[in-house]
């Protein structure tokens, strides 16, 4: 099974939004916050343990994540910790 | 025994093919389309399953049913938790397990009888994801049954397992666990074999999203657009039928029938006359609006169905958000090219209320519906591109600036962007006629006879002299603000019934010679500037209330009216004449 792994430092968790096209990795973590960008993450799939691959960064993010394309501002990038692999 | 008929509600994620399925099992049409969000309110239809009578209800797409609720969600929620539902049946995309498993676990807290249909299985397989249906229908304790709606495989199944629906055997969750169960579970029963990216859809999906490459994908889309909206619609199409069908066949046989049968000269100059029924409503709204509202509808549905849109989203999201929204209005917007009050109804898609009402007024305010926008080609592209480019920069700075002050003045939150972008697909030739021939029966149903209702009003208000009297009052403004002629005023009322109705109207003006190439561009700009259609009125009555509709009214007009007197002036003091 994907478990997070977080203990490796080559796969030190680092914020979606710093990672360049064509990097995937494991979602590690979601950090919350009061507006609720993400419950909305966590409702799209994007939840600990999911797999991610960047497929863009200009002008928005856009990333695959499991089986879905997502589309998301750079402010929410912030949000979602991935573990490059 | 039930005294009334089993009521099954679908639900499931948005874009998982919930609409497909209710055609399916009822023989309905609910409008179909490759974006999230189509459905926008509860649809339902009557279904014979088996011997046994069923209320089919389709639900908007949902992504979470617990916690931070969009309007969809809570409809959604509300028909199952409110007794309304007998069963529920959710759809998934077989792809997305994961997520929809998240939302079986929340459904399972509602205690009804279930079943999980796995849709979209042949996609599913094209991309070497294969999901084992008997052993996550045994974890889940519900029937789980595998479909392709668009081509009704699988519905035998389907409806055979709507009588024998179960509550799952699941324990409630709290979100963090619920995701790791679904994440853990969709391990046990699925299978990835081979993702394979380097597939043509993939590659047209990259390339429409790149800005390298995708901008200049939009700029031909758009001159496409155009070359079939605005060059085939509005001018082959409106030739052919306005001056041959109407011009020499329609109207003048309508003429001779009405002199030699109606010995009344007040019912002939109503019917025939110069605000006729037939030469002037008929003819407006079959002539001259109908082929460019068909041939608009037919691009976007392809637009639509093929994914396109929402990838505009990742372009323009920078853009709205200046404007206190974010890409996702791109959806409304783009609607409302074709009909500003359908894509009112669509703005329901955003997240918050402030984002609803400035997308609202922007529709109304700055979007011109396809037959204004088809007038505008029309009359504009016949004078020079100068005064085309005029026309979009003014009415696109306006709405920029309503914007840009909308979103700092008015109270609330903008959402954040975060969108998920529907596959690349290629159109099913039945789906958009469908759509297409169901928009334009809306659109029949809808505007047609608002015109005729406009036409007779004229009429009236012509007998009266009481359009001498309106034309009076509008010429300070008219004549003197906008610098039009006097006649435009009258256009100006018709505009107030129905925009493109009074749009039409300019384009008889200009045709005829009585516009200059100044006057044609602040007609036409303050025209799209104006206050909406009564359709778009009434839509945003509905959405936001009278009191907020009147507000909105009440801003438009002034906006539009100072607008064009600003341009008029302009354009006089550097002496441009086009």
């Amino acid at each position: 099974m994907s478990s997070v792994r977080l203990a490796s430092p080559s796969s030190h968790p680092r914020p979606l939004s710093s990672l360049s096209a064509g990097t995937s990795g494991v979602v590690a973590h979601v950090l919350p916050d009061i507006a609720g960008h993400a419950e909305r993450l966590h409702a799209l799939g994007v939840t600990p343990g999911a797999l991610v691959q960047v497929l863009q960064t200009f002008p928005g993010i856009v990333f695959q994540c499991d089986q879905t394309e997502l589309a998301v501002e750079r402010a929410v990038g912030h949000l979602v910790l991935v573990a490059p692999e | 025994m039930r005294a009334r008929p089993l009521r099954v509600a679908l639900v499931g994620n948005p874009n998982v093919g919930k609409s497909v399925v209710f055609g399916r099992l009822t023989g309905r049409y609910a409008t179909v389309s490759n974006y999230p969000g189509t459905t926008v309110a509860v649809t339902r239809g009557r279904a014979l399953v088996g011997a046994e009578v069923c209320d089919i209800i389709d639900t908007p797409g949902v992504n979470t049913l617990d916690g931070h609720l969009s309007e969809d969600e809570r409809i959604a929620r509300h028909v199952v938790e409110n007794g309304d539902a007998d069963v529920v049946v959710q759809i998934a995309d077989a792809r997305n397990l994961r997520r929809a498993l998240v939302l079986t676990g929340q459904l399972a807290a509602f205690r009804k009888p279930m079943i999980l249909v796995l849709n979209l299985i042949d996609e599913a397989r094209a991309r070497g994801v294969d999901v084992d249906a008997e052993r996550l229908s045994a974890e889940l304790g519900i029937p789980v049954i595998e479909t392709v709606a668009v081509e009704g495989r699988g519905f035998d199944e389907l409806r055979a397992a709507i009588s024998v629906g179960a509550v799952p055997n699941l324990p409630a969750r709290q979100a963090e666990a619920l995701s790791r169960w679904a994440h853990e579970l969709t391990g046990r029963v699925r299978r990835i074999s081979h993702l394979s990216l380097a597939r043509v859809q993939e590659r047209i999906a990259r390339a429409v999203r790149e800005p390298l490459t995708g901008l200049p994908i939009l700029a031909v889309v758009l001159y496409a657009m155009y070359l079939f909206v605005g060059v085939f619609g509005a001018q082959t199409l409106v030739a052919l039928l306005e001056e041959d069908v109407f011009g020499r066949g329609i109207n003048p046989a309508a003429t001779a029938f009405a002199n030699r049968f109606i010995p009344i000269f007040f019912i002939r100059d109503f019917l025939v006359g110069e605000y006729g029924l037939i030469t002037m409503g008929v003819t407006y709204a079959i002539a001259i609006v109908l082929p460019v509202v068909t041939t608009f509808f037919l691009v976007f549905g392809f637009l639509e169905d093929s994914g396109y849109i929402p990838r505009l989203a990742i372009f323009s999201d920078r853009l709205f958000r200046a404007m206190g929204l974010n890409g996702k209005a791109v959806l409304p917007m783009v609607l409302g090219l074709g009909c500003d009050t359908m894509a009112t109804m669509t703005t329901r898609i955003l997240a918050t209320p402030k984002e609803r009402l400035i997308a609202i007024v922007l529709l109304a305010l700055g979007i011109p519906c396809s037959a204004q926008l088809a007038t505008i080609m029309g009359i504009l592209g016949g004078i020079s591109f100068a005064a085309l480019v005029t026309l979009f920069g003014v009415v696109l700075g306006q709405m920029f600036l309503v914007g840009f002050l909308a979103a700092r003045v008015l109270p609330g939150e903008r959402s954040p962007f975060i969108m998920e972008l529907p596959p690349v697909r290629l159109p099913r030739i039945r789906n958009l006629t469908t759509k297409t021939l169901l928009r334009v029966r809306w659109y029949l149903g809808e505007a047609v006879p608002l015109f005729l209702v406009g036409t007779a009003l004229l009429f009236v208000l012509d007998r009266l002299g009481a359009l001498v009297v309106l034309a009076r009052i509008g010429r300070p403004i008219v004549t003197g603000l906008l610098g039009l002629p006097a006649e435009t005023a009258q256009v100006f009322v018709m505009g107030f019934l129905r925009r493109d109705y009074g749009a039409a109207g300019l384009f008889e003006l200009a045709h005829s010679g009585q516009l200059t190439g100044v006057q044609s561009v602040v007609a036409l700009t303050v025209m799209t500037l104006f206050v909406p259609c009564v359709a778009n009125l009434l839509m945003i009555v509905r959405e936001r209330g009278w009191k907020v509709s009147l507000a909105i009214l009440g801003f438009i007009t002034p906006v539009a009216i100072l607008t064009g007197g600003a341009l008029n002036h302009v354009l006089r003091a550097f002496g441009i004449s086009f």
